[in-house]
């Protein structure tokens, strides 16, 4: 370009591409700017610039602007090419319908099983989620020092809630709430048992659980009123319209009037009732609250918006010892958790919260992920091994010129349609497996197609991972090099086939990984369930202690023992399975005044170790032969431990002011969690008390005439009141039942990572078969034995399958110790969880190849050595 | 006859193309033009008068080499062919023809 070469005017050169036909463009522009330049010389640039523009101008003129009808420039050529690509990608997936079935139902499942987690870990971060004031929400907890430990609970004192709202300004509203119970309700001829709890003045203020009818403002003031949901209303009314203001009969003790009507609780909340009677009503059944050593109901707070959480629960922290005396043994500290966070996390450990159900979250999310994953590497493991039938494509594709980007794009872009067919068949596996699922996690869940977030994680899922396995054949096909391919000589790089391998190695490893965890979950809750409690948990029936049975419980007991199948009848305040009750007013003779300690405490009927089916260590049950029962305890053996007895008989022991003895020391049962040690626990008698569990010892065999005469005797002494009933042994069984699903869900997680794997595996087993067609011709020609051609083909799977196993047995064995570490009474982690799950591994790995290697080893040479 | 009609603008657009025969393409016919009659062309009628030339079969073109003073583009290179120079000599001779036919007196 000489040195004074002026540029054209741009805009009328620009007005020229834009118009002109193309053909021609490229000589008018000559023209223009040759003429410019020209001109410049010749009349000045602005006389130039302006010529220039009328040139342009008078180029536009249809002889000039029609467009040429020739194949120099045809269409875009990338609608051709993706054509092609689209093309060739459906011929291979119809060409080898075993590897494409293979794929495409590895892919599936996986992301079925993401899919699947993915839904149940979004309804899990939802619970608790939809109250507007959430974020100002708290649920107070105690940490409590003494012996030197540190615990923390939910538990709280009756009046706390009250008393915080009274004293502290920041705290807006608050509320108790009790634990949710079965009571009986009655309507006219209608009696029905429901499920509800108690519950402060404010609540409706705090939580947003919207009313159908009454004012949320007033709903929980009056003593005698009570809140019931709709599905209640519809039960007793026929309409929450109806029900409004009503009188209904609560226990058949006292009537209530109906001051509100609430939607029905969604499932995903954690507090769970059907109905609310007042916290005054609360606190007059309970005398018990004014005495701050005892704590049962559960207390949340709502802070003013502005105030600062951190500063309130330092400010609270002493609360308690306002109105109990601080000691330096016992020391009560309140703390606050955010409201919304508090169903996943729910597990203290030395005080502090840590984990809960967000421990599952996690941990399917990772299995999830892993199942994809697994999914994926089949997906790579076959696109690689196959790629010596696609390798003169690349060749000829790359002789012709294709970049390898567009190579690259092309096997993504096959991997994203193939993962688009496995996406199909994966949401209608969903559909399928969904109620089956629902039912085993206990949810309500449902595909969002409503929703746009759900259509953008399917995307998100699809490109995911249509990259993740498309990437690696992509890049690997891409880079083959066209002159040796196409002469004929494809060689894997050692690189590549290890590349392979290790790919099966990670694949297994997951697999043995989820299997260790499978076996490991199934024998804890195998050790739960069979291990001996202390109690007999067989043939024990629970019967709630209500109505007028409270009044003539004496007569009940007598009637009831004359039935068939009926060998021992008794009564306590909760249940052998849970006794949650604490108390700090037990003292003895040698008690450090000082030293404040909490025991569980439970009260019961005569009988109560015959009819729990306990074992007493020394000394005698609750009996009527001896008059002096009323002021005799039974203690375990860890309370006669804490207490620093040697032998418990005749021990002096006060509950309060009342002194007595302990009379029997019962051997430790489990009356809580296996999560926990067993407390120490003191019994004292109470037959006096209207409310409470019946216990019925039943012959074994016999429970259906036991049952029956049971509900006989019931109908007669208490009319008013269905008679109900609960097996101890399933109460106990419900005690886990979210380890119970996790074992379950773990079982066919395991087993679907194991088949995935098993299909990947079959795939590449049969390309190897087909690759070395020849060789074991020649073999078999040269006279090895089918055996031997069996075992060379197994042994280059099994080696990276030995490897998994390696690798993944310590994590494996760090991980279940830590899943095992929350359990206060586990089994021990044996050498040969690990050899099963390997051998499994092994087995199933060695029983997919065989099919493959048998065939191929049984094939007559003179078929595949005669097509050469 | 019709066929072959060549406008005024035509014929001067052809005569240049022959006058710069070698390098006769949009640009130097068009500087031929104006430094011959003195007056502006657009390139357009230029193209436009090229065009019909062409297709009234009286040039022919090529695309030829390019030049650096292009900025590198190609140009396209007419050339008269057998019937445009016959159409040139047809005029040129019906002129001269009635140019003959002036009575002399006329101009005296």
């Amino acid at each position: 370009m000489k040195p004074n070469h002026r540029p054209p005017p741009r805009l009328a050169t620009y007005l020229l591409h834009l118009f002109c036909a193309p053909h021609r463009v490229d000589e008018m522009e000559g023209d223009l700017d040759e003429l410019f330049q020209q001109r410049v010389r010749l009349l000045g640039e602005r006389k130039a610039r302006l010529r220039y523009m009328q040139d342009v101008l008078s180029l536009l003129r249809p002889s000039l602007l029609r467009r040429q009808h020739t194949t120099e420039y045809p269409q875009p050529t990338n609608t051709t090419m993706i054509r092609n690509y689209v093309k060739i990608a459906w011929r291979n997936i119809t060409r080898s319908k075993g590897f494409s079935g293979i794929n495409i139902a590895g892919l599936a499942l996986g992301m079925a099983c993401s899919l699947l987690i993915l839904l149940w870990v979004q309804d899990e971060r939802s619970v608790d989620g939809f109250h507007a004031n959430g974020k100002n929400l708290y649920q107070v907890y105690e940490r409590k020092y003494y012996d030197g430990k540190v615990e923390a609970a939910y538990e709280t004192q009756g009046l706390l809630a009250d008393e915080l709202k009274r004293v502290i300004p920041e705290v807006q509203y608050a509320s108790g709430l009790d634990w949710t119970r079965p009571v009986t309700f009655q309507v006219g001829s209608t009696v029905n048992k429901v499920e509800g709890n108690y519950a402060g003045a404010d609540f409706f203020r705090m939580f947003s659980y919207p009313l159908l009818a009454g004012n949320p403002n007033t709903a929980l003031d009056s003593p005698n009123g009570i809140a019931i949901s709709r599905k209640m209303a519809d039960q007793f009314f026929g309409s929450p319209e109806k029900a409004i203001g009503k009188a209904i009969r609560y226990e058949n003790k006292e009537d209530l009037t109906i001051t509100a009507v609430f939607e029905n609780i969604p499932a995903n909340s954690s507090q769970q009732f059907d109905f609310l009677r007042t916290w005054t009503a609360f606190v007059k059944e309970n005398d018990w609250v004014h005495n701050w050593g005892n704590y049962n109901p559960s207390a949340f707070i709502q802070l003013r918006p502005e105030a600062d959480p951190v500063k309130v629960e330092a400010k609270i922290k002493d609360f308690i010892h306002r109105y109990l005396p601080k000691n330096k043994s016992f020391r009560v500290e309140l703390a606050l958790q955010a409201y919304p966070e508090k169903y996943l996390h729910s597990t203290f450990k030395n005080g502090q919260i840590e984990g809960g159900r967000i421990e599952y979250v996690r941990l399917f999310s990772f299995v999830a992920m892993f199942i994809l994953l697994i999914a994926c590497i089949n997906f790579m493991n076959l696109a690689t091994a196959r790629s010596a039938k696609r390798a003169k494509e690349v060749g000829v594709r790359k002789a012709i010129g294709a970049a390898r980007t567009a190579l690259m794009g092309q096997f993504v872009g096959e991997a994203m349609l193939i993962t688009c067919l496995a996406m199909l068949v994966a949401i209608s596996l969903v559909v399928l497996i969904l109620p089956a699922f629902n039912n085993l996690t206990g949810k309500q869940l449902a595909l969002p197609i409503t929703q746009p977030i759900f259509w953008s994680t399917l995307l998100g899922l699809l490109l995911v991972t249509g990259f993740v396995s498309g990437s690696y054949p992509a890049l690997f096909l891409s880079a083959l090099n066209p002159v040796r391919v196409l002469k004929g000589s494809l060689r894997f790089s050692p690189g590549a086939t290890n590349f392979r391998k290790a790919l099966v190695v990670f694949q297994f490893g997951l697999s043995v990984l989820l299997v260790v965890g499978m076996i490991v979950m199934y024998r804890q809750m195998n050790y739960i369930q069979t291990k001996n409690l202390g109690y007999n948990r067989e043939n024990l029936i629970y019967i709630p202690l209500e109505g007028e049975i409270g009044k003539k419980y004496d007569l009940f007991k007598e009637e009831a023992g004359k039935m068939p199948g009926v060998l021992t009848v008794s009564r306590m305040r909760g249940t052998p399975t849970i006794i949650s009750h604490h108390t700090g007013d037990f003292s003895w003779p040698g008690k450090d005044p000082n030293q404040a300690t909490s025991f569980a405490d439970e009260t019961v009927g005569y009988d109560f170790v015959k009819a729990a089916g306990l074992t007493l260590k020394e000394g005698r049950d609750f009996s009527k032969a001896f008059g002096i029962d009323s002021v005799g305890f039974l203690v375990n053996e860890a309370a006669l431990a804490k207490m620093g007895y040697k032998t418990g008989v005749d021990q002096p022991l006060s509950w309060g002011d009342r002194k007595g003895k302990i009379i029997g020391v019962l051997k430790d049962f489990h009356f809580s969690s296996m999560h926990e040690t067993i407390e120490p626990l003191i019994i004292r008698l109470d037959e006096k008390r209207s409310w409470g569990t019946i216990l019925v010892r039943t012959e074994p065999g016999k429970t259906k005439e036991a049952l029956a005469g049971l509900e006989k005797v019931s109908k007669e002494l208490n009319p008013s009141f269905p008679f109900t009933y609960q097996f101890s042994d399933l109460e106990f069984t419900k005690l886990y039942q979210s380890e119970q699903m996790v074992s379950q869900l773990a079982n066919y997680f395991a087993i679907l990572a194991i088949f995935i794997s098993c299909l990947g595996l079959f795939g590449l087993a049969t390309f190897a078969a087909e690759q070395r067609t020849k060789e074991i011709g020649v073999r078999k020609v040269l006279g090895a034995s089918a055996g031997s051609v069996v075992a060379l083909l197994s042994k280059d799977f099994l080696k990276p399958v030995l490897i998994a196993i390696i690798i993944t047995t310590p994590i494996a064995w760090y991980a279940m110790n830590r899943w095992l570490q929350d359990f206060a009474y586990k089994i021990d982690i044996e050498w040969w969880i690990f050899a099963l799950a390997g051998g499994l591994a092994i087995g199933i790995a060695l029983l997919t190849i065989s099919f493959q290697s048998i065939k191929a080893a049984l094939m007559n040479p003179v078929k595949s050595l005669r097509s050469e | 006859m019709k066929g072959t009609y060549l406008g005024e603008f035509e014929e001067v657009v052809l005569l240049a193309v022959a006058i710069r025969s070698g390098d006769a393409y949009g640009a130097t016919v068009v500087t031929e033009i104006e430094q011959q009659m003195n007056r502006s062309v657009n390139l357009g009628a230029v193209h436009s008068a090229l065009n019909r030339l062409g297709e009234k079969g009286l040039v022919t073109s090529e695309l030829g080499g390019m030049t650096a003073e292009r900025g590198g583009r190609s140009k396209r290179l007419y050339s008269v062919t057998a019937a445009g120079r016959r159409a040139l000599q047809e005029i040129r001779q019906v002129r001269n023809q009635m140019w003959e036919s002036i009575p002399t007196t006329v101009w005296t």
